[in-house]
């Protein structure tokens, strides 16, 4: 036998080191995804871009926000894919967490192109979403902003979203806002929600929202454009509007995750969703992801003609909302409660 | 003795896989509950006792287990029935309710769940039908309601009472009944004294399944049910994926684990008891 045991032992021990090798060689990242629309587009546009321009392959890792700040979190340094995407309120936990590795934007090539204050130390933003109050024109009529939503004419069609999302979040302190609340304080939505609660037509989970509207069973919710242009393409009939006090925006950021054996494919992945001709496909049909690209229009639905307008909206402090959060997700789950 | 050897031996590869991979996260999940810092060195009762000191959560515990209950007893009061017709009926009528009973298992649960919105929705087929019928002037509308839930839970979980029912009934001699009836026994007297305990175990199986798994269907419970009304699995999410309050996030977890194997076995026993 000329081939011993140990020989063999080695060979089988190296064979996936030699492998693993091999796939950092032709460049790959793994990115974590929204499923829905984000994933879809990103498998067509940005996998394809990415690969021609610098022979990077990404896998893609369909999770929502907090799932990725879960995974990263229990993975203790050794996360399962490199590049997060986060809505502002995830984002702040995994900014407490320390959850990723130090972003420094000169290491992008578009970074020019994206507004400064949306690139920082912990990531960049790829995408801004505009939050008001969407409505079915054929049932109800138009709603002028926050305080209308309690009305008796339009709390029959109304649909209710509790705190778990970012814009769950911000529509419910928008509410606070009408009613005399503020950022830190929501009790007056609370006290208005109490009072119309057997007459709303639905409290349900924020992803079953868009669904519930498609379905008839409710007319009037507190949503982004992105959902409102998506459900119209669909031929339901939805209108977005801005409510008098003003529309609230924020941008999705991707981070690298710390401990990522991949920084570089994953800048390079950034880089390549920030380009213009990516950014303009992306905020195109039928993905209408509005774009951080200043040099890209954001399209008819979205009440702004550049990102650069992003200061003119409504914004938060997370890290004094996260504070708070949990306290007001358990309010709400109690208030809500047959 | 050595058979008793060899099949141990056999049965190594999952007692294995099993520890490894269920109890010993079991026992971390354990820990996390009681844990007050990230990498579980110093513990409390804390997350404990917040979740047994707030009403609300004994509420939701005592809400999710009634909930788990409704779903058995309408499900077996439903596959009775079909299972005895199963028995007495012939072979082309016998494989349709087999798929019949198998369908629901074939789609997703999501999908399921979804479609029982545009059944007990605002214009819903229940809506719609109860004013068209006559049983009432306003629309009924069960979305969003524990009747509605129960409703589609009893569909969705509906193969899990099924097919434990009809394997056992399978087993009963359709002669037994006419023995019973030229012996005089009334139809109520046969089902009570002849059908019913040849049915018990398969009863007791699928009570099982479905008490198990209507108690934890997150899915069909936010969907259908929406957040008013509130049950463990969504409470469990919240903490564990919104919160991150891992430690109270485990209390729930192993609440609502410990509380359905507490019925399961209950179950158990009382299917042991009369078995002899």
């Amino acid at each position: 036998m000329t081939l011993g045991r140990r020989a063999l032992l080695a060979c089988s021990l190296a064979a996936p080191t030699l492998l693993a090798r091999r796939a950092d060689a032709a460049g790959s990242v793994t990115a974590a995804i929204y499923p829905g629309p984000w994933e879809e587009a990103y498998r067509a546009i940005v996998a394809p871009a990415l690969k021609a321009d610098a022979g990077i392959d990404v896998a893609f890792e369909p999770l929502f926000a907090v799932d990725e700040i879960a995974k990263v979190r229990a993975a203790r340094g050794n996360p399962p894919f490199d590049v997060m995407v986060l809505d502002p309120g995830p984002r702040a936990s995994g900014i407490d967490f320390e959850l990723y590795e130090p972003f420094d934007g000169t290491k992008l090539k578009n970074s020019s192109k994206v507004p400064a204050g949306l690139i920082d130390k912990y990531g960049a933003a790829v995408a801004a979403q505009v939050v008001g109050i969407a409505y079915n024109p054929k049932k109800v009529a138009k709603p002028a902003g926050w305080k209308d939503l309690f009305k008796p004419e339009f709390v029959t069609h109304l649909g209710l979203t509790g705190l778990q999302t970012t814009f769950g979040t911000m529509c419910i302190i928008e509410n606070a806002k009408a009613f005399g609340g503020s950022d830190t304080n929501i009790e007056p939505a609370f006290a208005e929600i109490k009072k119309v609660l057997p007459q709303v037509a639905a409290v349900a989970s924020p992803a079953a929202l868009p669904g519930l509207f498609q379905q008839g069973q409710i007319d009037i919710m507190y949503i982004n454009t992105q959902t409102v242009t998506t459900l119209k393409s669909r031929g339901v009939d939805v209108e977005f509007v801005v409510p008098d006090s003003g529309a609230s925006a924020f941008v999705t950021t991707m981070h690298i995750a710390k401990g990522s054996q991949h920084v570089a494919e994953a800048y390079a992945y950034i880089d390549t969703v920030l380009a213009t001709p990516i950014q303009d496909k992306l905020a195109a049909k039928p993905y209408y992801l509005t774009p951080v690209n200043k040099e890209v229009d954001p399209g008819s639905d979205v009440p702004m003609k550049s990102v650069e307008e992003i200061g003119k909206f409504i914004t938060y402090d997370w890290q004094k909302i996260n504070v708070q959060r949990a306290k007001w997700i358990d309010r709400f789950n109690k208030e809500v409660a047959k | 003795m050595t058979e008793t050897r060899r099949a141990l031996l056999l049965a190594t590869p999952l007692v294995l896989a099993q520890l490894a991979f269920f109890l010993a996260p079991l026992l971390i999940l354990a820990a996390t509950s009681f844990a007050t810092d990230e990498r579980l060195r110093a513990f409390s009762i804390e997350a404990w006792s917040e979740f047994a000191g707030d009403p609300f959560n004994l509420h939701a515990l005592f809400d999710t287990m009634k909930l788990g209950a409704a779903v058995v007893i309408v499900t077996a009061c439903l596959a009775l029935p079909l299972a005895l017709l199963h028995l007495v009926s012939g072979p082309h009528l016998r494989r349709l309710i087999l798929i019949a009973a198998v369908l629901p298992l074939l789609t997703s649960v999501v999908v399921r769940s979804f479609a029982w919105i545009a059944i007990l929705g605002r214009d819903g087929v229940l809506a719609q039908a109860s004013v068209a019928l006559g049983f009432s002037s306003t629309p009924v509308v069960l979305l969003q309601t524990e009747p509605g839930l129960i409703l589609a839970l009893t569909q969705i979980e509906m193969p899990l009472m099924l097919l434990p029912l009809l394997s056992t009934l399978g087993k009963l001699d359709p002669a037994l009944l006419d023995a019973s009836a030229v012996l005089g026994a009334s139809l109520a007297r046969t089902l009570r004294c002849v059908v019913l305990p040849a049915a018990m175990p398969g009863l007791l199986a699928g009570a099982t399944l479905v008490f198990a798994s209507s108690s934890t269907a997150f899915i069909s419970q936010s969907i259908i049910g929406g957040s008013r009304l509130v049950y463990l699995p969504s409470l469990l999410w919240q903490q564990a994926m919104v919160i991150f309050n891992w430690p109270q996030a485990a209390a729930i977890a192993l609440t609502l684990m410990l509380s359905v194997m507490l019925v399961v076995t209950a179950l158990n026993m009382a299917g042991r008891r009369l078995h002899g």
